[in-house]
């Protein structure tokens, strides 16, 4: 019974149906990908286990096949690894066949490592690192990336030929890896990957003038002391806002649009006022009424390097599992042809 | 001169070679055999004399657009038709092959030779050597589909100038095996490169997909041909309906669908 069911197990014809099953069904399936942008549109943006649990789940109508084939791939994966430990059973009679047992084995090893790396990894895509500035990094807690420079190559005309971005990743204040990050060049630790997407600019405030013509440059985290006595802070910069009817602010896009600062007075006598100022509008009469004036004179823009910055702890076995493929296909093409000379081959 | 003139020259021989080997089936001469295989031995020839002559202006290796590729797969279709020529002597079943390769240059020669300018992600050898090992394994699988045609032609209509369903049956399994293991290249060096580049060495874009269900049906037939009632006709229909798959990964994701890997 038991050898039976482990005949089955190590079967040829299971591993054809398994293989042919999961063929049929993502053939079928990925059609529906590039038409289903709102729920495939982000597989590759986010680790796999969080794409099932915030996508996948709420439109089972069109994933359903992607929850099958992986059952057959995961039965496939099985099928493949009783084959192989059947042939490691048996290695003195059947050691001719290691070309294509190591490719096996590869196999085996890369699709663990996918499953380990989606179900205990994390992405972060495209996320804008201010340069010079701490990037917290949220999937990762505790954990934050620093662009210390940033430097596009151009060369003549047309796009950028290389972007470097020199980088500290940081754990609190303590430096845990430091590095360089160019196209097709990232940094990598383990299973720890940082890759350029882009650059750019990104509005971070308003140059101002107040009321004694003084200019400063108003972002989040300003504070100025006025001459009477009360001090003025920039709590935060939105570079499009918009006030919805109950009052509340939103936070529309990052490109200038409807600029708002939230600001808070305070004065050593107990005078507070915390609100908000759209720059398209007149100052709150509050502030007004508190002898201040404010006329934005020109935007403030920081320059960002985009970086992906995703943690994969499979992908070192992932390589392992590669390297022995690479081995197993080169040894079978050796082993095929030494038993062609042999006429050993499969008969009609 | 420039170099696609010397594309437009090696069409020129490949055609006349196909003209050659249908004669050949028909007429059977000694001479017209040799004339075939070195009309094709001089187009590969001016096809790899129009590769570097394109390599060298680029400064790059050029299978970037639709037309370079179309090229490159051209040939490599027949670098491995002559290998199989030169290795066992398949005379007459050339037809199928220097069949489809006219279809892919005259696909090719439609559209625009101008060298298109690298993009910085491209400009790395793993691009280079992701291409080659593709499209290799794409030559190859389109080579077990010439002889998966040959083959059942063979059976339902013989004829003596065709190798024997046999011989047929075994090239199409080398050339699936040969095929297969570039392909395993072609995906694992293509990994490497993704992790490099994207941060994920496996992409759920349709492109990725379809390139994993290539590799898992291939994986399928060299297993295949150890089980008997896939051997000879049923293998031979499934080198068919292999190389279907090939051509919707290629071409129709490539110029029909939206995705990480555009052919213009």
């Amino acid at each position: 019974m038991l050898k039976r069911l482990w005949e089955t197990c190590c079967s040829l014809k299971l591993a054809i149906y398994l293989a042919s099953a999961a063929t049929l069904l993502l053939m079928g399936g990925s059609l529906l990908i590039p038409f289903n942008a709102h729920v495939f549109g982000s597989m590759d943006r986010l680790a796999l286990g969080t794409w099932l649990d915030q996508f996948a789940a709420n439109s089972l109508e069109k994933t359903w096949w992607f929850y099958l084939a992986a059952v057959i791939m995961l039965l496939f994966g099985l099928n493949t690894l009783c084959c192989f430990i059947d042939w490691l059973v048996n290695i003195r009679a059947r050691w001719r066949k290691s070309g294509e047992y190591l490719l096996h084995l590869g196999v085996i090893l890369v699709l663990i490592a996918y499953t380990w790396g989606n179900i205990a990894g994390w992405r972060h895509n495209g996320l804008q690192c201010q340069i010079g500035g701490v990037t917290p990094l949220t999937k990762w807690p505790g954990h934050f990336i620093r662009v210390d420079n940033f430097e596009p190559v151009f060369t003549g005309q047309g796009p950028p030929q290389d972007m470097i971005s020199d980088i500290t990743i940081l754990e609190g204040d303590r430096v845990l890896h430091q590095g360089r990050v160019q196209i097709n060049q990232p940094f990598l630790d383990g299973g720890l990957v940082v890759t350029p997407v882009s650059f750019g600019r990104q509005p971070s405030g308003y140059r101002v003038r107040l009321a004694d013509f003084r200019r400063v440059d108003f972002k989040t985290n300003t504070q100025i002391r006025l001459n009477h006595g009360g001090t003025l802070r920039v709590l935060r910069f939105l570079p499009d806002a918009r006030r919805q009817a109950n009052g509340e602010i939103f936070y529309r896009s990052n490109q200038l649009g409807n600029p708002a600062f939230e600001l808070q007075y305070t004065h050593p006598n107990g005078d507070n006022w915390r609100g908000w100022h759209f720059l398209r509008q007149a100052l709150p009469k509050e502030l007004v009424g508190r002898g201040l004036r404010l006329r934005p004179e020109a935007p403030l823009f920081d320059s960002y390097s985009s970086l992906t910055i995703n943690y994969d702890p499979g992908a070192p076995l992932a390589a392992v599992g590669s390297g022995l493929m690479t081995a197993g296909v080169l040894l079978a093409l050796l082993s095929f042809y030494r038993k062609r000379q042999r006429q050993d081959r499969p008969e009609v | 001169m420039n170099n696609v003139h010397l594309l437009q020259l090696a069409t020129l021989a490949y055609s006349l070679a196909v003209a050659c080997y249908l004669l050949q089936l028909f007429m059977p001469r000694g001479w017209l055999q040799k004339l075939a295989f070195a009309l094709v031995l001089s187009g590969v020839l001016l096809q790899t004399g129009c590769l570097l002559w394109r390599w060298q202006l680029a400064g790059f290796l050029p299978v970037t657009n639709l037309f370079s590729t179309l090229f490159f797969f051209s040939w490599a279709l027949a670098a491995c038709y002559l290998y199989f020529e030169l290795r066992y002597k398949i005379g007459a079943s050339g037809l199928f092959v220097m069949f489809l390769n006219l279809l892919l240059l005259s696909a090719a020669l439609r559209r625009d030779p101008a060298l298109p300018q690298l993009i910085p992600a491209l400009d790395t050898p793993f691009f280079s050597l992701h291409i080659v090992f593709s499209f290799l394994g794409y030559a190859f699988f389109a080579m077990a589909f010439s002889l998966g045609v040959l083959y059942l032609w063979q059976r339902f209509l013989p004829n003596s100038q065709l190798p024997e369903l046999a011989t047929i049956r075994k090239l199409n399994e080398e050339s699936i095996l040969l095929g297969f293991a570039l392909f395993t290249l072609c995906l694992i060096v293509g990994g490497i490169w993704a992790h490099w580049a994207w941060g994920y060495y496996f992409s759920w874009n349709i492109k990725g997909v379809w390139s994993f269900l290539v590799w898992l049906f291939y994986a399928g037939m060299c297993h295949a041909k150890f089980v008997k009632r896939w051997q000879g006709t049923g293998y031979a229909l499934l080198s068919i309906a292999g190389f279907g798959v090939v051509l919707f990964t290629y071409l129709g994701i490539g110029v029909l669908l939206d995705s990480n890997h555009p052919l213009e």
